[in-house]
């Protein structure tokens, strides 16, 4: 999977590169510089149609809407990773914090309607006993 | 509160006020006997609106002192009490991106790309969001240009307007802190005299040979930036070598 990410980066960086290099031509046009222009023009072409076939390798990449808008704020997209971790973590934490709290609560429900209703009680366990949740 | 609960389920009969009946908590009288249909009906009680849990249990054990007493949700291995960072495998990212510090800039991401990326792509219309709500014409082939075709790109000779540079905007680097640092510290001095101490002086000069030397490396890399002849990112072109 790495491959397919190397290649179509390489052939971006080379396609950049090459439009860079054509900004430069046309910044300061000469003459001479017109079969350049050309082949560079060539080149951008022939770019597009690399970068067309590393799209068949890639169509089932899916990519969250969320990275865009930093990438469009001129973030660093790796700060969407770090927050979706951080955030899966903080609610991993909290949802912890619950499952404790309500084991605790189950845990002393029972034992004070054991205390006040030993009867009934019993009969529950008895329904549930083997059943019960750990 | 005890002797509400234990009256409910108690078969013995408490002689309450006689107010309390219609209440429906009145004395401990047992729940009259439901006719065939009904319990038959209740046997085949269908889930129940958003029943995401267990069934009912069956009509026998409707005679047990727990009314409505459902079976207890299967448990799910995975749950909020696994640490799912864990689980998946996902440590050495975490380490990595929550670990260090993660730089702001998109520029930092992307330190090779040219121009200026840091701006939001709102301002020059570069923004992705864009091209997600107005994708631009696909499907069509890439064809070379032929001879013809090259014609419509005949140039002017000269330098572009102004109004047209924007290739040679590059964003300032932040290389000239320690600079800044050291011309800081050097400002309140402006004209030292002889009778200065040498380490002063010596140290002056240490301090400007770095200086002249990072200022030369920098226009260094930028004279060969803007020469196509820069070897560039990941290879330079085959036929670069024809430009001049």
């Amino acid at each position: 999977m790495a491959e397919r990410f190397d290649n179509l980066e390489e052939h971006l960086e080379k396609f950049i590169e090459n439009i860079r290099q054509l900004g430069i031509i046309v910044s300061d046009f000469q003459p001479s510089s017109q079969a350049g222009l050309n082949q560079k023009l060539n080149f951008m072409i022939s770019g597009l149609q690399d970068i067309e076939k590393c799209r068949q390798q890639l169509h089932e990449i899916n990519v969250p809407l969320e990275v865009f808008e930093y990438i469009d704020q001129g973030r660093n997209p790796q700060l969407y990773t770090k927050e979706c971790l951080e955030r899966a973590l903080a609610r991993n934490e909290q949802v912890k914090g619950k499952i404790d709290t309500m084991t605790k609560f189950k845990s002393l429900l029972i034992s004070e309607l054991g205390k006040v209703f030993p009867e009934e009680m019993g009969k529950y366990k008895a329904i549930h006993g083997d059943d019960a949740p750990s | 509160m005890t002797e509400m609960f234990s009256t409910l389920f108690s078969q013995n009969e408490v002689q309450g006020p006689p107010g309390s009946s219609s209440l429906g908590f009145g004395p401990g009288k047992p729940p009259p006997p439901l006719p065939q249909n009904q319990v038959s009906m209740a046997g085949q009680i269908p889930p129940q609106l958003g029943d995401e849990g267990p069934a009912l249990r069956k009509p026998g054990a409707m005679n047990e002192p727990f009314y409505l007493l459902r079976e207890l949700p299967v448990g799910n291995e995975l749950t909020g009490n696994t640490n799912l960072i864990t689980h998946y495998n996902l440590e050495h990212a975490y380490n990595k991106f929550c670990g260090k510090k993660v730089k702001e800039k998109l520029s930092n991401f992307l330190p090779e790309l040219p121009g200026m990326i840091d701006c939001p792509g709102t301002q020059d219309g570069s923004s992705l969001r864009s091209l997600i709500d107005k994708p631009p014409v696909c499907g069509n082939s890439f064809s070379p240009l032929t001879g013809a075709l090259l014609t419509g790109f005949r140039l002017h000779t000269g330098p572009l307007p102004e109004q047209y540079r924007l290739m040679h905007i590059q964003p300032p680097k932040k290389k000239s802190k320690h600079k800044h640092k050291h011309h800081r510290l050097q400002d309140p001095l402006p004209q030292e005299t002889p009778s200065d101490s040498d380490p002063k002086k010596k140290k002056k000069k240490r301090d400007d040979d770095p200086d002249r030397k990072k200022k030369k490396k920098d226009k260094k890399k930028k004279k060969n930036r803007h020469s196509p002849d820069h070897p560039g990112l990941a290879g330079s072109q085959p036929n670069s070598n024809s430009l001049r």
